[in-house]
């Protein structure tokens, strides 16, 4: 009994594997990264439609949190990777196919530009109107006094959430392997479906995740909190 | 006086929604005046500060910078189209700004906030705008906080750095929207005492203050405003010395006894 448990958890298959496996979770930060860029900068557009002076543009920003923040992740990658291709095609009279990693990136990127979205918008009101003022009266643009003035101090605000935020994102990296993006997760499935051995390999695979999102969380946690206590006392 | 003046606030009206806070408010500062704004809260002095400055847009009048309109493109006999916000932030150079709530910039440093708009704004090199941010803090004896964050510094010193941030871009006048009001009373001497050497040196000054003392002292003029009309002016001998009206009476009875 104790020997079956043993061959079960051997976790050494995970060693044999390793640089397929590796590569598998290079694939997770790779559409990480991109979905992360894809997030942010979407985000940040929507966060300042939302602070807008025009309510038009408002409402769009709504929208756009709205629908992308209350889409379950795994049914957006599997829309933009299997319907959306199907909607280009029809319309433009063609065959329409996108890259497994590019679906991917721009589901990912869409869902959680919604929640950083939000994160940006608490951020820019969280800045004191009166620091917006006086760079005003220093004769300084709207431009200016975004880039310069606000979008500095909501980075540092922000800090903290985005790190949730960031590790919620890498984590739903591995749904990705649902539409033969060949991340950890899909190399782990195809190997197990050779030995047999799902155990140790989907263990394994559990706890490359686990080190890694700590690792990485406390680290960025560190960094994060020494820079901001620099200005925020 | 044939000089044309500084500012010149040409009967400014303001109104929030049924509220009119200024019924229509004319006056003039020269180069090198001190002119001090009391009245009660509400008095509409705040919100006339704010017009001069643009940060409110006066319902109907206008305000003259060294004879240029401000709120109209143009001169004041032709076009009456709004002057556009990029020709506004460019008169708005001339006009140094130091609020209630300091409103320093937490991210930068001291010399940072001071340099900021001369280097991006102005266009000066950032050398040329540090070595005028360092005589900027030595104006205001901070030079040696030049590194520091504002979340270290007092609040008088953070008040003096706005001070500087303002001097920095050598504007033509310096509007104080009650500088000392958000301040513990053993700091306000020494933001006062900026303020006196400032105005020693020649510079335009407009205060808007509760400082009664400041404004007889320092001020060339004193405007007392009530409900949105300047009701009493005059040098501050005169105004504190035999007071006219009964409400400015009134309003010093409080401050004095």
């Amino acid at each position: 009994m104790s020997e079956t448990l043993q061959q079960l958890l051997d976790i050494s298959i995970f060693w044999e594997y390793r640089t397929v496996l590796l590569r598998g979770l290079a694939v997770n930060f790779y559409v990480f990264v991109c979905a992360a860029i894809v997030a942010l900068s979407l985000g940040l557009g929507a966060a300042l439609l939302r602070v807008s002076r025009r309510r038009p543009l408002r409402a769009l920003g709504t929208l756009h949190v709205e629908i992308f923040r209350n889409a379950p992740d795994y049914v957006m990658v599997v829309w933009v990777h299997f319907v959306l291709p199907l909607l280009i095609g029809t319309l433009l009279h063609t065959r329409f196919e996108l890259n497994p990693f590019v679906s991917a990136i721009i589901a990912l990127g869409f869902v959680y530009s919604g929640y950083f979205a939000e994160t940006f918008r608490a951020g820019i009101e969280a800045v004191p109107i009166g620091q917006i003022e006086a760079g005003r009266s220093c004769g300084m643009s709207d431009r200016h006094i975004l880039w310069r003035i606000v979008l500095p101090q909501v980075v540092r605000r922000m800090l903290p959430e985005s790190i949730n935020q960031f590790i919620s994102l890498f984590k739903a990296t591995t749904i990705v392997s649902l539409i033969a993006v060949p991340d950890l997760m899909y190399q782990v499935s195809m190997i197990t479906q050779q030995e047999m051995r799902p155990l140790p390999l989907y263990t394994g695979a559990a706890l490359v995740y686990f080190a890694v999102i700590l690792v990485a969380s406390y680290a960025l946690r560190a960094a994060s909190e020494r820079w901001r206590n620099k200005i925020f006392a | 006086m044939s000089e044309v003046p500084t500012i010149r606030v040409v009967d400014v009206h303001k109104r929030f929604g049924s509220l009119e806070v200024l019924r229509g408010v004319s006056f003039e500062v020269h180069r090198g005046n001190v002119v001090s704004m009391i009245g009660a809260s509400g008095s509409g002095k705040s919100t006339l500060l704010r017009c001069i400055n643009h940060l409110e847009t006066p319902t109907t009048g206008d305000i003259f910078i060294e004879g240029e309109s401000l709120c109209f493109r143009g001169d004041a006999a032709g076009s009456r189209a709004p002057r556009p916000l990029s020709e506004i932030n460019r008169m708005r150079r001339d006009l140094g700004t130091v609020f209630q709530q300091f409103n320093l910039w937490p991210h930068m440093t001291v010399l940072g906030n001071v340099i900021e708009a001369p280097n991006r704004v102005r266009g000066l090199s950032r050398k040329a705008a540090a070595q005028l941010g360092g005589e900027c803090l030595a104006r205001v004896h901070l030079e040696d906080k030049a590194l520091e964050y504002p979340a270290r510094l007092s609040g008088g010193q953070q008040q003096r750095v706005a001070i500087a941030r303002a001097l920095a871009m050598q504007p033509k006048v310096m509007l104080f929207d009650e500088p000392t009001s958000s301040l513990d009373p053993e700091l306000t001497d020494e933001v006062l005492g900026v303020m006196r050497e400032l105005a020693a040196d020649g510079t335009t000054m407009i205060v808007v203050t509760h400082e009664m003392g400041f404004a007889r002292e320092v001020s060339d003029r004193v405007m007392f405003l009530h409900n949105g009309l300047i009701e009493e002016e005059g040098p501050p001998d005169q105004m504190f010395g035999a007071p006219k009206s009964e409400r400015f009476r009134q309003f010093i009875a409080k401050y004095l006894y």
